[in-house]
């Protein structure tokens, strides 16, 4: 995994104290650091962006900006889009933008004028508000993630958010925290006590493509060590086979990952699976041929969907969903596995059924999950 | 060097012609010279504009990459050259190198195509009922329509469609959206 070393550190005038920007600036006394005022992002940052070199995403990545976040954290997942089944996730953002920098990645379109990596530095005011909103409904249960707007753990020996998050979630028992990841930063999380709350999630795909296509994370066996690791201390895991990549070697390349997967971690203290077709807009695609001209996540049969994204033409991705859903019957029979932004057509094909609502899929992937206290080994 | 300014001088003639954004100019000219060439034939003797070169640019870069190949080896099969040299208007020609290109940028889902109209055909359930898929093949449904103008065309449109029910025509239409 590329270690991760920006450029240089923008803090907003007031957040100087705040403690996760005193653990950055400890962990990185060489980097300048800059004060800005509170419009700087808006006026300042913009002019700046300017003269930066063509690919102004990838240097915005390297700057590292503290700010406080003035909207709400707490929002539903964006993948419950009309028309397609939703799992009725939330998710929250302490960090908007990632270190890596996958070949797919929507963040290249969604936020293709930021100029910077953003981190809110008033987690205090996310963990109010998601008490307000889960302890007033304690018959309803939640999942909520935080890797909607960039990778959950990548930065966490910077930043240190885990040791605010970790220990909130653990102490309420409708609400679980999924921190989803492509790293194998989980120092911080093993000397947690998660109580059952707290899964930690991999997003997985062979490790060919994860080499060729994802830049910057930890490769396949260092996610999967971390994953046993993390398992072993006393988390449930989760993996997500999202995006699933049709490639001439597929079937091979698939059965050898859930092998290794499932010969490592535990089975019976894995929290879901999903499965989730490669997506892309035009424009994102536009953008992937522009950064990264050789990918080959270009070349695949997609058809442009009823959302607005091309997708691996049907016929072709059920057939995936069909195979990989079938290895997982064998080597985790009782993991719930679900798919992500896909039709009802898709979820009859492959599944039999398709969800009545949301609240189903939701209810599916907490069921076996809360309540139960998870023993150490 | 002469070759290749007299490429470079040509392709900017044909944009100018053509009215080509910079954007296609600068994507055709980033290409190997001898990739430019075998395009510029193709555009030359089919006259395509900004939005068929479009097509013409993302299929050819991503077969290409797909296929470990050069795009001037894509435009050299046979097949497409064989479509080039159809008889027909220019319309045609056109048609024709555009279902070869893509039939080669999409093999399985040109094949699905191929089926579902196969199979449409092989119901022979005449012109007044028509079968579709849903675009794009994406969907669970196939949807029947027909027109009949008394009650015995309209038993007679019925019982065809019973028929081809009954001896599995129909069943290997609802298959087809899952062939690949």
């Amino acid at each position: 995994m590329t270690i991760y070393q920006p450029t240089e550190i923008l803090i907003e005038r007031g957040e100087e104290k705040t403690p996760v920007v005193q653990r950055a600036l400890a962990k990185l006394p060489q980097t300048p650091v800059r004060i800005v005022e509170k419009d700087w992002e808006r006026v300042g940052a913009q002019t700046e962006r300017q003269a930066e070199d063509k690919d102004a995403f990838g240097a915005g990545k390297r700057r590292l900006f503290f700010t406080r976040q003035r909207s709400r954290f707490l929002e539903h997942c964006p993948a419950g889009t009309p028309g397609l089944v939703c799992c009725n996730y939330l998710v929250v953002s302490l960090i908007s933008n990632c270190p890596m920098d996958c070949s797919y990645c929507f963040l290249q379109e969604y936020l293709a004028n930021n100029p910077v990596l953003k981190v809110f530095t008033n987690v205090d005011d996310l963990l109010a508000e998601i008490a307000q909103v889960v302890d007033r409904q304690p018959w309803r249960q939640f999942r909520i993630g935080t890797g909607e707007l960039s990778d959950s753990l990548a930065l966490d020996h910077l930043l240190g958010f885990c040791s605010d998050l970790v220990p909130f979630f653990a102490s309420r028992n409708n609400v679980l925290l999924e921190l989803k990841t492509k790293s194998d930063c989980i120092d911080n999380l093993l000397s947690l006590d998660p109580q059952g709350r707290v899964v930690v999630s991999w997003t997985l795909t062979p490790a060919v493509i994860a080499d060729a296509e994802e830049h910057g994370t930890a490769s396949f066996t260092e996610r999967l060590q971390a994953a046993q690791r993390v398992q072993q201390t006393g988390y449930k895991v989760g993996f997500h086979f999202d995006p699933l990549i049709e490639y001439p070697e597929w079937e091979t390349g698939y059965q050898q990952t859930f092998e290794r997967v499932f010969t490592t971690i535990d089975p019976r203290r894995v929290a879901w699976v999903s499965l989730g077709s490669l997506r892309l807009t035009p424009t994102l695609r536009k953008i992937m041929r522009q950064r990264f001209p050789r990918t080959r996540l270009l070349c695949g049969e997609e058809v442009l969907c009823a959302d607005g994204k091309w997708r691996t033409f049907q016929a072709l991705r059920v057939k995936m969903y069909r195979t990989l859903t079938a290895w997982l019957n064998e080597l985790a029979p009782h993991v719930p596995v679900y798919m992500c932004m896909e039709t009802a057509p898709v979820w009859r094909k492959v599944f039999g059924r398709s969800p009545m609502c949301d609240k189903d899929i939701a209810r599916s992937l907490t069921a076996p999950n809360l309540g139960q206290q998870i023993a150490a080994p | 060097m002469s070759r290749l300014n007299e490429l470079r001088d040509q392709l900017a003639a044909y944009a100018q012609r053509k009215h080509l954004s910079p954007a296609i100019c600068d994507r055709w000219q980033a290409w190997q010279a001898e990739d430019q060439a075998a395009l510029l034939a193709y555009a030359e003797e089919l006259q395509l504009g900004e939005n068929q070169l479009k097509d013409f640019l993302d299929w050819l870069e991503e077969i290409a990459l797909r296929d470990e190949t050069a795009i001037q080896a894509v435009l050299g099969q046979i097949e497409i050259r064989s479509a080039l040299a159809s008889p027909g208007s220019r319309h045609d020609k056109l048609k024709a190198v555009k279902t070869a290109l893509r039939k080669m940028r999409y093999p399985r889902l040109t094949q699905l195509e191929a089926s579902a109209r196969a199979a449409v055909q092989a119901l022979d359930l005449g012109r007044s009922v028509q079968i579709s898929f849903p675009p794009a093949f994406e969907g669970d449904e196939i949807t029947v329509t027909f027109r009949a103008r008394n009650t015995s065309e309209l038993q007679e449109r019925l019982s065809r469609l019973q028929q081809r029910v009954d001896d599995g025509g129909f069943q290997h239409m609802f298959d087809v959206l899952d062939e690949v």
